[in-house]
């Protein structure tokens, strides 16, 4: 690892932490992700064998952050394995960007074609892994990175330990956001499938029109209950089976409420794909990306 | 839909024009063009490949262990050579390198194993930890691409474009080329071309043999594809064209 040099600790991951660091010999900026791997008698493990090579296929796509390399190295003091992720850097997320349009000296609304251009990158991601036969399941504003300058959206944090949970807490008791969490996976579900991320995307979308989020829940209660608000409760009519699943409660009956009230700047357009997006929360009814992206 | 982490490919033939990145993806798993020439002109460097390749099979001769094991474990070694160079040829060396790239495989395709599965009674055994690091040596080599695009991943994509409707047919075909494409490993003539190329040849081969009368159809099906347009070479045509791999 000698060939970077660490410049700052950019942040925790669900897996590690995360370090800005430049490779000495060319000045190329790259992001470390930093990851235990925990050798036992079988020697590489087979999950983090599986997953790395995952990322490395699907990072060959313009639209996700491209890996660079791996690197194998020991702990210089324990001497245990580690593995680094070199990623490419990328300056900004969406959502420090949608944070600065929001805040500070000068909020304003982001420019509607650049949330055309972000929402059709997104799609494009999202295509390039479920057609991969990889779910995201963790899409939010925090793992889309930005190349400001090139007006460049790429998905990030992507495949490692996703192989078939969704986790609920970071490696650091963080608690992951709820707030892009498609319902079906709210409620217990444990078949689903693209249209969790599909959700998400919806919710993104929403969000860098409001420029706040549609959903801010704070448990997984409240959660279902800003959804249900604004998309009305689902009956067992509209989504077969909702009733029994796992964390299935009774829930006030909300009736649907016009999309336009929630993103009132929005063109009618917008709505309309945004409200595709949400279409009955069923999972059978999430819209897909290929509907998105001809809009 | 349904999601196979095993195969995530499933479904390349639903997919648009644009969003085929596993036909650009698969130039990232050639092999370097001085280690296709080296065993051409050295005999000593060819029978290390072929050694390899026997103990190799040697190491999957042990039980009902799955063909694909020893196509992908070979997979990992020619990467192997073309990246860092060829080894000495060692009969140990040789043989570490065999039982890794076998053990590479059996992780990659989730099948329970002992190293001693790979290991016979004769000869030499290694201990785990020699194995494990023969294990990291070859994943810096092949920078942990292990998700190898082989022709196998192709076999949907293509025959799907030959519409044929008697499912027992289909299977005969793609059992046929499955076939070709595993005899054709153990030589090198076939190194040289693109994983999609070498599906399309052994379909097309599988196909003349098969059926005969439809096989200019299929022909014209295959050579008509704007993938293979696209990542045509004057040798992969001339391949297609002649109709390509005799096994």
């Amino acid at each position: 690892m000698e060939k970077y040099e660490k410049l700052e600790k950019v942040g925790e991951g669900t897996y590690g932490k995360v370090y800005k660091a430049k490779d000495k010999e060319t000045g190329q900026l790259v992001a470390l992700k930093k990851t235990r791997l925990e050798m036992d008698e079988e020697g590489v493990p087979p999950t983090a064998l599986r997953e790395v090579s995952l990322l490395q296929l699907l990072s060959q796509s313009l639209y996700v952050v491209r890996l660079l390399c791996v690197e194998h190295v020991h702990h210089h003091k324990s001497g245990k394995p580690l593995l680094y992720l070199v990623f490419e850097y990328l300056d900004t997320d969406l959502k420090k960007y949608i944070d600065s349009h929001r805040k500070g000296p000068n909020p304003r609304p982001l420019p509607s074609s650049l949330v055309q251009s972000f929402l059709f990158q997104l799609c494009k991601g999202v295509a390039h892994c479920h057609s991969h036969g990889v779910l995201h399941r963790d899409l939010k504003p925090q793992n889309l990175l930005l190349d400001q300058g090139k007006g460049v959206l790429k998905i990030a944090d992507l495949g490692l330990g996703r192989a078939f949970t969704v986790p609920l807490k970071s490696y650091t008791h963080e608690i992951v956001t709820l707030w892009y969490r498609a319902p079906e996976v709210l409620l217990g579900s444990t078949h689903y499938s693209t249209a969790v991320d599909m959700w998400s995307v919806g919710c993104i979308f929403a969000e860098m029109v409001r420029r706040q989020a549609l959903f801010p829940g704070d448990s997984e209660f409240q959660q279902l209950l800003h959804i249900f608000r604004l998309l009305g409760t689902p009956s067992e009519k509209q989504w077969p089976g909702v009733s029994s699943l796992r964390d299935w409660h009774v829930y006030p009956q909300w009736e649907p409420q016009n999309l336009t009230r929630a993103v009132p700047s929005l063109e009618p357009e917008g709505v309309d794909l945004l409200s595709v997006t949400a279409k009955g929360q069923s999972p059978a009814d999430h819209t897909s990306y290929q509907d998105s992206l001809s809009y | 839909m349904d999601f196979d982490l095993e195969n995530p490919l499933t479904h390349l033939h639903q997919l648009h024009s644009d969003d085929a990145s596993l036909f650009l993806t698969e130039s990232d798993h050639m092999l370097s063009p001085s280690y296709l020439h080296t065993l051409l002109t050295s005999p000593s460097d060819f029978a290390v490949r072929r050694d390899t390749i026997y103990f190799i099979s040697q190491c999957c001769s042990n039980s009902n262990i799955d063909p694909h094991l020893s196509y992908l474990a070979v997979n990992y070694l020619d990467r192997f050579f073309s990246f860092q160079g060829m080894p000495q040829p060692k009969p140990w060396v040789l043989r570490l390198l065999a039982v890794s790239c076998v053990s590479l495989a059996a992780k990659m395709k989730q099948i329970e194993h002992n190293l001693s599965d790979f290991q016979g009674s004769e000869g030499f055994i290694f201990d785990p930890q020699t194995v494990h690091r023969m294990e990291v040596l070859i994943l810096g080599a092949l920078k942990w691409r292990m998700r190898s695009i082989t022709p196998f991943s192709f076999i949907p994509f293509f025959s799907s474009l030959f519409k044929l409707r008697d499912p027992p047919l289909l299977q005969a075909l793609k059992g046929r080329a499955t076939e070709i494409i595993f005899i054709a490993q153990n030589g090198i003539e076939l190194l040289e071309f693109k994983a999609s190329v070498i599906a399309a040849a052994a379909l097309l081969s599988a196909a003349h043999e098969l059926f005969p009368i439809q096989y200019p159809c299929f022909r014209k099906a295959i050579i008509n594809c704007s993938y293979v347009k696209k990542v045509n070479t004057p040798g992969s045509t001339l391949m297609l064209k002649r109709n390509l791999i005799c096994v």
